[in-house]
């Protein structure tokens, strides 16, 4: 029996760690620029499919239907990782170009319809390239169960819990540590402030949106193994990890990385019991948890400044 | 040449029209301050120099440059730091760190950065007990401290204050002054807006004095601090023995 909890608590921190990356790319952008990507769930399935076409491209190949066995081996599911984390970024600079930066900072929403509509056009586009097919992608260390004290784990499970356990502590330590993250909690507080630092605000704007694109980039490649790919998979990961930000607190970067991964765990659990009731206890918890602390479990209390 | 010229300068919020052609000049060297009732413009002006507001009007010239069109990071760049009203330290960084961000725009490196911080560290000692302690946890004046140590690591050129006194206790307020007086004395130039108008005027070489968005007086600190204008209107008589 405990072998079953120690599965389902090993399978909800790995799509807990999915669910907190891009539960972070939502947060980077956020305490930024005060806006949120709302294509974001495209972003990851642009990602997922950038590291697939990169996986056939190194095997030789670019037929969907037929990933060979070995797509994912040796070198190539990091190139593809790689790839997709910087060509997402890449769209980043181009979403913040053109669907936030004219609307940002200014009274109304604009913003929220210029990035949903940025990604339609994004998956428009994807449907072109790519079609609407589901594909399965074989995993680096591939198919077999790993079995840890009874608990039977896909290798790519924790794959993805080790990996996103070390990009958020990598950014976390980029944040606390290295100037740029001082400029961009700087920016977070003030961009006025920061703008009299000499900080070229604009600029790192660009730079949180292409740090959110490479986180969402990475989540749809790491994710896929475990998934399956299909252009329509992002907007799933997206919402459950947009809930996961707003239980943390979206401006409290670590708050999101807890809530991503509570929702995560809780939902694995529920799905013991009973899976249809997953979701259902995912948002009633939203609500119970937006009841008490509207600004999140972890979020700084939003204060209005003059 | 001054270092800093305002020529007509006219800045609105909207529709509002806060500062009305003001012309104000700075000289190396000089501190300047301006003195004025809340909400005659003097923080606006200031916004205009930094570059948080574009003027409408007029022309900021900067060792002889027109500046009114620049960001406020690019102005940095030019040697103009801001400690802006309400302190506005980033209140999750540490001392430390709100330091290093004041020098973003030198680019130094490690060595130049400690042997500047220590150098802050000189002029405001109670910043070095606080070194490690984020902003927030300071009292009003050591923030404000923190919000000029934070301007001058840029090493800047022209210094502005915006209300360095604005909500601090009377002894701190003297502790302030003493300080800015210190950086008087080292030459740094400094562009004061102050609602504590005499020890603004005791402070400062030259002031101006603003009213609903335009400049009616000019001299000496010394000379306006005996106008019977300034007196009656902006020292208080009661203040005026001490």
């Amino acid at each position: 029996m405990s072998a079953t909890y120690l599965q389902a608590l090993l399978s909800g921190l790995s799509v807990g760690g999915i669910y907190a990356l891009i539960a972070l790319s939502f947060s980077i952008t956020f305490t930024t620029t005060k806006t949120l990507n709302f294509s974001q769930g495209e972003f990851v399935s642009f990602g997922a499919f950038v590291g697939l076409s990169v996986l056939l491209l190194l095997s030789g190949t670019f037929d969907f239907n037929a990933v060979p066995a070995d797509a994912s081996a040796g070198l190539k599911f990091p190139a593809a990782v790689v790839t997709a984390g910087v060509l997402v970024g890449v769209v980043g600079i181009f979403i913040f170009l053109l669907a936030v930066r004219p609307f940002a900072g200014k009274p109304g929403m604009s913003w929220v319809m210029s990035t949903i509509g940025f990604g339609i056009i994004l998956q428009s586009l994807g449907l072109v390239v790519w079609g609407p097919a589901v594909v399965n992608v074989p995993a680096p260390f591939g198919e077999g169960v790993i079995r840890i004290f009874g608990a039977g784990v896909r290798s790519q499970e924790l794959v993805v819990l080790v990996s996103a356990i070390v990009i958020m502590l990598v950014f976390d330590q980029i944040m606390r540590r290295s100037l740029l993250g001082k400029a961009m909690r700087a920016v977070a507080f003030s961009p006025q402030v920061a703008s009299l630092m000499g900080i070229n605000v604009t600029l790192v704007m660009v730079g949180a949106f292409v740090m959110s694109g490479v986180l969402a980039g990475f989540a749809g490649v790491m994710v896929a193994p475990i998934s399956t790919a299909s252009l329509f998979m992002g907007l799933g990961f997206s919402l459950k990890a947009f809930a996961g930000a707003i239980i943390g607190g979206l401006n409290n970067p670590r708050g999101c990385i807890f809530g991503g991964f509570m929702l995560g765990v809780i939902e694995s659990f529920v799905g013991l019991w009973h899976s249809e009731w997953r979701e259902i206890s995912v948002f009633v918890l939203i609500i119970l948890v937006l009841a008490v602390r509207p600004d999140g479990l972890f979020g700084a209390r939003t204060v209005d400044k003059v | 040449m001054p270092l800093l010229e305002l020529k007509d300068v006219s800045l609105d919020y909207g529709p509002i029209r806060a500062v009305d052609r003001a012309s104000i000049s700075v000289e190396p060297g000089e501190v300047v301050a301006i003195i004025g009732g809340n909400g005659a413009g003097k923080s606006t002006l200031l916004k205009g120099v930094s570059g948080l507001l574009t003027p409408s009007e007029g022309s900021i010239l900067f060792d002889g440059q027109d500046i009114s069109r620049l960001p406020p990071h690019q102005r940095v760049a030019r040697g103009i730091a801001m400690s802006p009203e309400g302190r506005q330290v980033f209140p999750d960084q540490t001392v430390h760190d709100n330091l290093v961000l004041g020098a973003y725009a030198r680019g130094l490196s490690d060595k130049a950065l400690t042997a500047a911080i220590d150098e802050q560290f000189d002029l405001f000692p109670r910043l070095r007990e606080r070194r490690d302690q984020p902003a927030v946890t300071l009292s009003g004046g050591e923030q404000q401290m923190l919000a000029m140590a934070r301007a001058l690591m840029a090493s800047p050129r022209l210094l502005l204050l915006d209300e360095p006194s604005l909500g601090l206790a009377p002894l701190i307020v003297r502790d302030i002054f003493q300080i800015i007086r210190s950086l008087r004395e080292r030459q740094i130039t400094i562009l004061l807006v102050e609602q504590m108008a005499t020890m603004a005027l005791k402070a400062a070489h030259r002031a101006y004095v603003l009213e609903t968005g335009r400049i009616t007086l000019t001299g000496t600190g010394a000379e306006l601090l005996n106008d019977p204008k300034v007196r009656a209107a902006y020292l208080g008589v009661a203040h005026d023995a001490a």
